[in-house]
């Protein structure tokens, strides 16, 4: 059912050429070089070490890894990491 | 995100440890419950190091209730901590501020005056007159009209020449100039004798008191006695007068002016180049430009920057303006030559003739060469050489 619907969504924001981050609730991710990162429409923090971070998001948890990870800033649309990535990807 | 952080530096923000199992999960209940964190470090494994507002940190007692976490706070940041801590030390900020103050209105005042220039008239007269034009030890810096103080003191004391005031700091500097002393006269009753003050040829000596030297057509050299006023008779012992005489003598004067026949003019072309520079404290800060002329005339124009009342801060803005001059060569003939040049050496020659000299005799010679023209002026004149000298 779900993925019914999240196949009509994608056909008319693609259609109409909406954002997909806004219509589909996934997330936006940017990579600044390899010292940060910041994350748009995420769903909370899931666990947080000193060289793992795993967000949860629409399309999956993120896993970032790396050194000295800090959470620069965290508010409800958006999630900033900072520190020294080695990896991003959905685990 | 900067002008966040400012805005939290201003309404004031603490450091804290939060302590718990489920760290994430108070992360979380923060972000969902409208509660900013921000610079979020992990300590250890159940320990994070966050960033809250000081407004948002009373919210967190519910999450922490929930979490079951430990909050500590580390360290208070921002203005009302800051300014609590003011608070605190009212009195001790209260006195700077007071010092300040008092240095602001101790160095408003006039402390000290030094007079320079002085030679003949006492020290104390000057500051006496000055204290009566306003300007006196206790005396407010904007009070003081430097230039009506300078004319009223010429007016008041009418044996000084210049005066110029000049105030730094809590000093006020007067310079002064004497008049020069006016040349003695001889008393009629001293005794004295007649010297030539120059070379010349007397043409005519009158004497009215004393015993002439010299005689008319004799060549006396400059300090050659003409007039003696010591008398010695035969028989008789000596006497001192005071001598009298007109002694009118024939004396030369000479110049010599040299014009080439390429002069160069210079005239403006009109373009100007503007350069800017700032001076803070007599130091210069100048960007080296190139000025794109060859020959051109400079002017500089100083703008303090910041005044406040008779305070003026040592900033100057420095304009220089460049005044493009383009050389021309110009070619003479020797009749225009001649005519400059006669100009030249007749405004030259006036300078050394005195006044009241008669001038007999005047003449140029012209020494033309290949390049110039070398104009001389001899000049005869007659007039009085007699100089009266004290007898000791």
């Amino acid at each position: 059912m779900s993925s019914k619907s999240y196949k009509i969504k994608e056909k008319i924001s693609d259609a109409l050429e909406l954002p997909k981050d806004i219509t589909l609730d996934i997330p936006k991710i940017v990579i600044l070089g390899t010292d940060s990162v910041s994350i748009e429409n995420h769903k909370g923090i899931i666990s947080y070490k000193d060289n793992e971070v795993r967000i949860n998001t629409g399309s999956g948890i993120l896993t970032i890894t790396g050194h000295k990870l800090a959470i620069k800033s965290i508010i409800l649309e958006e999630i900033i990491i900072i520190g020294k990535i080695d990896s991003i990807g959905y685990r | 995100m900067l002008i966040l952080r400012i805005w939290n530096y201003l309404r004031g923000y603490a450091i804290i440890i939060v302590k718990g199992i489920k760290i994430e999960r108070f992360i979380n209940l923060a972000v969902v419950n409208d509660i900013y964190l921000w610079d979020i470090e992990k300590i250890d494994y159940t320990t994070i190091k966050a960033k809250i507002s000081s407004k948002d940190f009373l919210k967190l007692r519910s999450i922490v209730r929930k979490t079951d976490s430990n909050i500590q706070i580390i360290e208070k940041c921002g203005i009302p901590f800051k300014l609590k801590k003011i608070k605190n030390r009212k009195w001790f900020f209260a006195g700077v501020a007071a010092l300040f103050i008092f240095i602001y209105i101790l160095s408003s005042y006039i402390w000290m005056i030094e007079i320079y220039g002085l030679q003949n008239i006492d020290e104390q007269v000057i500051i006496d007159n000055l204290s009566y034009e306003g300007l006196k030890i206790g005396v407010r810096k904007n009070k003081i009209n430097k230039r009506e103080i300078e004319n009223k003191m010429l007016i008041r004391m009418p044996e000084l020449t210049w005066v110029g005031l000049e105030i730094k700091g809590t000093k006020a500097f007067v310079t002064i100039v004497e008049k020069k002393p006016e040349p003695q006269l001889i008393n009629r009753d001293e005794p004295c004798d007649i010297i030539a003050s120059k070379n010349g040829v007397i043409e005519k000596i009158l004497v009215l008191n004393g015993d002439g030297m010299v005689k008319d057509g004799d060549t006396v050299k400059k300090n050659q006695l003409l007039v003696s006023g010591t008398i010695i008779r035969d028989n008789l012992p000596e006497r001192y007068v005071h001598s009298m005489a007109e002694v009118h003598a024939r004396t030369w004067y000479e110049d010599v002016e040299e014009i080439p026949y390429e002069q160069i003019e210079y005239r403006k072309s009109g373009k100007v180049y503007t350069t800017y520079s700032m001076e803070i404290i007599n130091r210069k800060l100048e960007r080296n430009k190139k000025i794109p002329y060859e020959d051109y005339n400079k002017r500089e124009r100083e703008i303090y920057v910041l005044n406040f009342g008779s305070y003026v801060f040592p900033i100057k803005l420095v304009i220089t303006e460049y005044e493009e001059l383009v050389s021309m060569t110009k070619i003479i003939s020797a009749d225009e030559a001649k005519t400059i040049c006669e100009e030249r050496l007749n405004t030259k020659i006036k300078l050394q003739i005195p006044e009241d000299a008669v001038i007999l005799n005047q003449r140029i010679e012209y020494f033309p060469n290949e390049k110039s023209l070398i104009g001389k002026i001899y000049v005869e004149v007659l007039e009085d050489i007699g100089v009266k000298v004290r007898i000791y």
